[in-house]
């Protein structure tokens, strides 16, 4: 059954796809292709103005198209390197159409006598043909799709170029409030987010800042640099972070002990296992930010020693790992190596159990 | 819960229609020969159709004649009302509501009253809401009142004035639904009766003819909150392999959505030929519905130790983390004295599914409290916690015969199409008075 569901997907979206979008393509390459060539960072699809329109008619072909399409995967990502099997990629698709269309409620309520209604857009038909296409067929990950992530309660804009923050680093920001409950001085720090990405973390810190609390966040990636610093500018926090390039601590110099918290999550993979990663990560996620050299420990390892400087005392670090023998490692080569440097280590699992985050105090 | 019936029922209405009737009236005052306009049908009196049905009945004979029986007829319908007015007058403690003016009134008067906004805010919404019903109960005593004096003014008039009896019929009609609408409100006085709903649907076990049928409640329930103006949206849906879904969770935003959603939880049980079987065979298929209360963030002032929850976060397998990039949040929490399990998977992020989660805990937790009649949720038995939707409440029958019949309150219909379509209200009204007179 999967088979000729397959076949009869493909087919129609060749048919379709042929017929409809020969014209956008050509004309809107520049906004779907998905090499990181310019360093301004892209609008993500639901910012962008609702300009284009299409029939209420035409947009449930797309529906239908997209969700025959989405069925036909099954679980064949899923056995192949446990990517997204068709129950995920259909709630996929369920958002990206409400990033997509103004108004997505009217997709809900409509009923017989609206069929020819128009309904608001905010990329051409066509787009969301060939874009939908790129997810299934190139595998290219949803939220370079859309062009954000939810995480937390932030939507943060993503592109190629910058890592995808992932749903177990949101517990980061917890372990930085329960710190800041526990001794109110540290709302008045400044905190650092190395490696930040796309801002995730250091926007989250700067949000339960107090007055004089500051955030700087580092990349060395330029692309990563101008995307977290749209998302600062889009939560309106220019004053709190401020967004620097350069190497884990390079833009550092003049902050050593001065430091109140500091958190990263640190290309952690080890180089052998990226070539097994699930296609979405592998094929299209920055080397830079997964990568993490030969037992994934290289930039950990870094971050570990600079901490000890960078951190004044009683300041508090968290560090993202790949697991559980990242943490254990991490954790006894602070306690050998550097010995009294730090105290309260902790290693803390994420939602789903595993040995997640390591922890701990600047003595 | 009282502004509620203050908005239903049509206090304004009444003044609209009643501003609108002198003109009426002087136009039959002056015109004594005019015929009586056969679109003023009288619409409480079906009887009279027959007459009214041919429209040159202007000759005056036939007029009387079929004003006399009108009469009769209305006579007998004020009385009703007037027996109905005063039964719930007397079952809603009208005495009772008057102390309690003066008890929210004394409270308000008191120097330390502002001391506490929220207290204070809460004893003058109370004290509004029963000056509300207080006032709704002595307009229903007006409205039958002036439907009494028109039937003892035509009876002591020799000739029967249409106008007047147009006026009363119009008055009792009214007055019986806003009545109805009463009662009904009097129906829906449990704590959360009066809140959004959230209801979940999850398909039995019996693959494609579950799901499918699954479907079919998800837009029953869809039309039913349409047809009542809720805001009602699908915020969780899980396909079936080949048709329908395994599970959907629908937000219904609208005052008492709750109150008459509360008694559709169960399982639905539907017999059919299946569509999903080459010999057509009679197939029966369960699904379940479970309901709970759609409360805002701030009002779950309940605090669950979090030692009793185990916080659980599906991700399907391997290292996690960077190496994996899924959009699956889902959160499942688990409040581990109960067992009750809940699990939300509908939001974009981790945490917003987490604090969704948090809330639709606190809210089953709730609605079991009140079930068990246990004031917290320290007091839940936790053995005595059914599984999410027990009993069967309600058979489909689509063939060989057609019927919806609900098992606890035996109301049954034979139009399953209209039923389908979201026609629920006599179904809900039937177990709201099934409970009703349950608990007394």
């Amino acid at each position: 059954m999967n088979l000729s569901t397959l076949t009869r997907a493909s087919s129609l979206s060749t048919t379709i796809t042929s017929t409809t979008l020969r014209r956008s393509i050509t004309i809107s390459s520049s906004s779907l292709s998905y090499t990181p060539t310019s360093t301004n960072p892209k609008t993500p699809l639901f910012l962008r103005p609702p300009i284009f329109t299409a029939t209420l008619t035409d947009l449930q072909k797309f529906q239908n198209w997209a969700k025959t399409l989405t069925s036909s995967i099954g679980s064949s990502f899923k056995d192949s390197d446990n990517g997204p099997d068709s129950t995920i990629l259909h709630r996929e698709l369920n958002w990206f159409i409400e990033d997509a269309v103004e108004n997505p409620n009217s997709l809900l309520t409509q009923s017989e006598t609206e069929i020819g209604r128009v309904v608001k857009l905010r990329a051409e038909l066509g787009d969301l043909y060939t874009l939908w296409k790129q997810r299934i067929e190139k595998r290219r990950p949803f939220q370079y799709v859309v062009g954000c992530e939810h995480w937390r309660d932030l939507v943060l804009s993503v592109e190629e170029g910058v890592l995808i923050p992932r749903p177990e680093t949101e517990l980061i920001v917890d372990l930085v409030c329960d710190v800041m409950k526990m001794n109110e001085e540290m709302k008045s720090g400044l905190w650092v987010d190395l490696g930040t990405g796309s801002g995730a973390i250091g926007i989250a810190i700067a949000r339960v800042l107090g007055e004089f609390g500051r955030v700087i966040a580092t990349d060395l990636s330029p692309v990563a640099v101008h995307v977290a610093q749209f998302n600062v500018k889009r939560y309106n926090l220019q004053d709190k972070v401020s967004v620097m390039q350069g190497s884990w601590f390079d833009p550092l110099s003049g902050f050593e002990g001065r430091v109140a918290g500091l958190v990263s999550n640190p290309p952690y993979i080890p180089s052998g296992h990226i070539n097994g990663l699930q296609a979405e990560v592998g094929r299209h996620e920055p080397i830079l930010a997964l990568d993490g050299g030969e037992d994934g420990m290289s930039d950990l390892l870094h971050l570990c020693n600079g901490a000890e400087f960078m951190l004044k005392s009683g300041g508090f670090f968290a560090f993202e790992t790949n697991g559980e023998d990242q943490c254990r490692f991490l954790v006894d080569h602070m306690k050998s190596v550097h010995n009294n440097s730090f105290c309260d280590l902790k290693i803390i699992p994420d939602l789903a159990g595993i040995q997640r985050f390591v922890t701990g105090i600047r003595s | 819960m009282e502004i509620v019936v203050q908005r239903l029922v049509s206090p304004t209405a009444y003044q609209k229609h009643a501003s609108r009737r002198p003109s009426i009236k002087s136009f039959y005052i002056n015109n004594p020969t005019a015929s009586f306009p056969c679109s003023l049908s009288l619409p409480s009196l079906s009887h009279s159709k027959v007459l009214l049905a041919t429209p040159d009945a202007g000759v005056s004979a036939e007029t009387s004649v079929w004003a006399m029986q009108d009469f009769y007829s209305l006579r007998k319908e004020v009385e009703a009302t007037s027996r109905r007015v005063e039964e719930i007058r007397a079952s809603a403690g009208l005495e009772q509501l008057g102390e309690e003016v003066a008890k929210l009134e004394k409270a308000a008067a008191s120097d330390s009253f502002w001391d506490d906004r929220s207290s204070a805010q809460k004893t003058l919404m109370a004290l509004t809401d029963v000056k509300d019903k207080i006032n709704l109960l002595n307009d229903f005593q007006t409205q039958v009142d002036d439907a009494e004096t028109i039937v003892n003014l035509t009876e002591e008039m020799e000739s029967t004035d249409t106008a007047l009896l147009e006026e009363a019929a119009t008055i009792v009609k009214e007055l019986n639904k806003a009545l109805d609408k009463f009662e009904l409100s009097q129906l829906l006085s449990g704590p959360y009766d009066k809140e959004g709903a959230v209801i979940n649907i999850t398909a039995g076990a019996g693959g494609t003819d579950a799901q499918d049928w699954a479907d079919m409640l998800l837009r029953m329930y869809v039309r039913w909150g349409e047809r009542q103006r809720y805001k009602t949206r699908v915020v969780e849906k899980s396909m079936g392999e080949e048709a329908g879904i395994k599970s959907a969770t629908i937000e219904v935003e609208g005052r008492y959505a709750f109150g008459y959603l509360c008694g559709e939880k169960g399982t639905h049980r539907i017999v059919r030929q299946s569509p999903f079987n080459a010999k057509g065979l009679r197939q029966t298929s369960f699904c379940g519905i479970e309901v709970m209360p759609l409360l805002p963030e701030d009002s779950l002032n309940v605090e669950i130790p979090e030692e009793d929850l185990q916080i659980g976060f599906s991700r399907a397998g391997g290292s996690g983390g960077q190496n994996v990039n899924k959009v699956e949040t889902a959160v499942r929490i688990t409040h581990i004295p109960t067992g009750v399990t809940v699990r939300c998977t509908e939001e974009r992020s981790q945490l917003a599914n987490k604090i969704k989660a948090l809330s639709r805990l606190k809210a089953k937790l709730m609605v079991i409290a009140i079930e068990q009649r246990a004031t917290e949720i320290k007091q839940i038995r936790g053995d005595a916690v059914k599984a999410d939707w027990g009993q069967q409440i309600r058979n489909y029958v689509f063939h060989p015969y057609k019927l919806v019949k609900d098992v606890r309150t035996g109301y049954e219909t034979t139009d399953i199409v209209s039923v389908m379509d979201g026609e629920l209200d006599p179904f809900i009204k039937a177990y709201l008075r099934f409970k009703y007179t349950q608990s007394m």
